[in-house]
């Protein structure tokens, strides 16, 4: 690695933690998000693997009720506010300014400010654990009026409340940098349809939030006032009220938890395809649908409820077929007619497709409504978004790791123990998530903390247990490796995979302010891609 | 005469299990063929163009008018999955409001219990923390349950018969439901409702409009059998 020349206009430099921790370089707070958000997705797995002991088994009493509430609840909570959604904000914190040519972030002072916010809210959210009467406890949407002060009381409810308040602040606050990074720094040349792939999912990502994430704040604020005697929700409609200010934040962050993550699955497959991401303006514009639609499916998730117009929402959730099916048919054309070579982020990213694809599939039974009476809060509907939410998220964060891990460190992650973590998290994912669908259809709802030892419940529940206990193994050897990966080095160079975009470009970990060299010239989606084709041709025409 | 097979026959009571059936039995077809496409098709691509020289990759990118006409077809399937999701939930939601029923019980959740009531026999059944009396029902008749809730949600599933409704405060929601079958299901809370959510269960007991007849007239001692 080469030491960086002294930046021109260098900020004054703190060394240390406390630096680390202050820093306004994109790339460290991007690089504190995501590490933060993996111990929060540690901590989350662990309340997964406490649930799944209890309901391992028919009538046994693990841990009692009161903390079985609280442990989905904060399973939940966790995963969602402080492992994937931040994650994939932290992904497009570290990358997206080196995508697009960009030497700092917009706004790097709010990005921190929102960093320790939400972190803030994560650190609150948890400590709910230690007030007398534990953590939240009424499932990560918290309907009204169970979440009110009447029927939940105490302490821990309300950290919860500010704990969501808090973080969603934060993620707002990183976003809406990202988003004007996007909009106001682009390097020359970078016109907004020669971004790539991983930019573009990151820029409807962060729209989103931006979008969407307030009235979540608002819906927070307006259930603390209810919990402490404003009764908000109690009048006429308030339970629908809740849930119509909740699902319009709670259906786009479900994409919030997935493009991002698609984005980096989908630059993966084009880079080890030696091939430019098939069909991109036509990715774009889906994408762009994509997000449009997600605003407008929310109340999918209250066709129970009578309360909602059924078929309207059935019809924009149904239509995210054509987006989604634009998708795949854009892997599969990058793969077509490129030079396939199978990295362990190839691996991955294919995975990531393969997985996310019995999600997506899945979600058209539950956009039907006359499906949806029945699956509705069963089995069904939490095998649906794990394979959404888990295998469509965490699939494609471990392709980019892989493959950006020599950027970010400047050294290989092993293959070996990659291929390993690859077939424990498949393994373990589909055999956790799978038997859920047979569940839920034979009856089996969400949430229960004892069942009662109906045929084949107790058989499917134990090998969802294994497969929870085989996940936990797969993120073991994650874990091993980059421990591994760190204590001895395997240099990787500037560039080890052929990269197409900018990043690829700059040193590895890139220097402060991310570029020292010119950038090569801009004319596409993949620059480097369209220089190497340059000099193959350079190379042909003068043998 | 051919039946078209999207529609249930006219005149018939609704079965919302059957019209589920139905429908998912048309719907899991197409899932497995998709599925089994898009994983033929990355294995097809992965074994055809791995072990080629970077250099021989492709250049082309783009077909805007492959991909334009590719999302028509999407489009059509679209148009064809709300088509059978309509005309089914059109006999869920609508036609069966409009059916007479032959017997009206009301529904009503609270933590952690069930109350059945029958309007017409003055009768009441109670399960969940308090007791297990089983809701019995009339097999082959329509009937209208208006289900309500005097605390917070909950939601009224009966997985037999593929249907649930939540129970909102403050509104009371109809369902009309037909028994095709006799036979004792469980029912059971699918809305968390707070710390003994899990014991709110309840049975279904669907006898002959005979038998039940007798238990009502009875005033609903027992269980028939």
């Amino acid at each position: 690695m080469t030491t960086a020349a002294p930046a021109v206009h260098g900020p004054t430099r703190i060394p240390g933690v406390l630096g680390a921790l202050t820093s306004t370089d994109h790339k460290r707070i991007g690089l504190n998000l995501g590490l933060l958000s993996l111990v929060f997705f540690l901590v989350g797995g662990l309340f997964a693997l406490l649930m799944r002991a209890q309901i391992a088994q028919p009538d046994v009493q693990f841990v009692s009720d009161q903390t079985y509430s609280q442990l989905f609840t904060m399973h939940g909570s966790t995963m969602i506010y402080l492992f994937v959604t931040p994650m994939a904000l932290a992904m497009a914190l570290y990358l997206v300014p080196l995508q697009i040519g960009a030497v700092s972030l917009a706004g790097p002072r709010l990005a921190l400010i929102g960093f320790w916010i939400w972190l803030s809210g994560g650190l609150v959210m948890q400590s709910g654990w230690l007030t007398g009467d534990g953590a939240g406890r009424d499932g990560w949407f918290a309907y009204e009026p169970l979440a009110n002060g009447t029927n939940t009381p105490g302490v821990g409810q309300d950290m919860w409340v500010i704990g969501v308040m808090l973080a969603a602040l934060g993620m707002t606050a990183m976003a809406a940098c990202v988003a004007a990074t996007i909009a106001r720094r682009r390097a020359p040349g970078m016109a907004l349809l020669r971004m790539p792939v991983f930019t573009w999912t990151a820029l409807v990502s962060v729209l989103m939030v931006v979008a969407s994430f307030p009235v979540l704040i608002l819906a927070m604020s307006l259930m603390y006032i209810d919990r402490h005697g404003g009764h908000i929700f109690s009048g006429f409609n308030g339970a629908i009220d809740y849930q119509d200010l909740f699902w319009f934040f709670g259906h786009p962050v479900v994409y919030v938890m997935f493009f991002p993550y698609l984005g980096a699955a989908a630059e993966v497959v084009a880079v080890c395809s030696h091939k430019r991401w098939f069909g991109h303006t036509a990715f774009v514009a889906s994408i762009m649908a994509f997000a449009a639609l997600s605003m407008s499916v929310w109340a999918h998730h209250m066709f129970t409820t009578g309360g909602v117009t059924n078929q309207y929402f059935a019809f924009t959730s149904t239509a995210l077929v054509v987006p989604a099916g634009i998708e795949y048919f854009d892997m599969v054309g990058t793969m077509v007619g490129g030079s396939i070579v199978l990295r362990t982020s190839m691996l991955f990213a294919l995975m990531f497709f393969i997985q996310f694809l019995i999600g997506g599939l899945s979600g058209i039974f539950l956009a039907s409504p006359v499906l949806d009476y029945h699956v509705e809060d069963s089995y069904v509907v939490i095998a649906h978004f794990h394979y959404t939410l888990f295998a469509g998220s965490v699939f494609g964060f471990f392709a980019g790791v892989y493959h950006w891990f020599p950027k970010v460190t400047g050294a290989h992650l092993r293959d070996s123990w990659g291929r390993i973590h690859l077939v424990l998290l498949a393994v373990g994912t589909n055999l956790t998530f799978f038997p859920m669908f047979f569940l839920g259809q034979d009856g089996m709802p969400r949430r229960i903390s004892r069942y009662p030892a109906h045929p084949g419940w107790g058989t499917l529940n134990l090998l969802e247990s294994i497969g929870a206990g085989i996940i936990a193994l797969g993120v073991l050897s994650f874990l091993v490796n980059v421990v591994v990966s760190l204590r001895r080095r395997q240099p990787a160079g500037d560039d080890p995979w052929q990269g197409h975009t900018l990043e690829w470009a700059t040193s590895s970990p890139p220097p402060a302010y991310n570029f020292e060299l010119p950038l090569p010239p801009i004319r596409s989606y993949a620059p480097l891609l369209d220089r190497r084709h340059e000099q193959l041709d350079r190379a042909g025409a003068s043998p | 005469m051919v039946q078209v097979g999207l529609l249930a026959p006219p005149g018939a009571l609704v079965d919302t299990r059957h019209e589920y059936d139905h429908l998912f039995s048309i719907y899991v077809p197409i899932a497995v063929a998709v599925f089994a496409l898009v994983v033929l098709a990355i294995g097809f691509a992965v074994l055809r163009y791995s072990r080629r020289a970077p250099s021989q990759a492709a250049r082309w990118h783009e077909h805007n008018r492959l991909e334009g006409g590719y999302a028509l077809a999407l489009a059509l399937v679209v148009v064809f999955l709300l088509y059978l999701t309509f005309s089914a939930e059109h006999r869920v939601d609508t036609v069966a409001a409009h059916e007479r029923p032959a017997l009206t019980v009301d529904v009503t959740g609270a933590k952690w219990e069930w109350q059945f009531y029958y309007p017409a026999y003055g009768i009441t059944a109670r399960s969940g923390t308090v007791g297990r009396q089983p809701l019995v029902v009339p097999v082959g008749e329509a009937i209208r349950f208006n289900v309500s809730t005097i605390d917070v949600i909950h939601a009224f599933w009966i997985p037999q018969l593929r249907y649930k409704r939540d129970l909102i405060p403050g509104t009371t929601e109809s369902a009309t439901l037909l028994f095709d079958r006799a036979g004792s299901f469980p029912g059971q809370c699918a809305e968390f409702c707070g710390l003994r959510h899990a014991d709110m269960v309840f049975t279904v007991r669907a006898v002959n409009p005979a038998q039940f007849a007798a238990w009502a007239r009875a005033g609903g001692k027992g269980v028939p059998s």
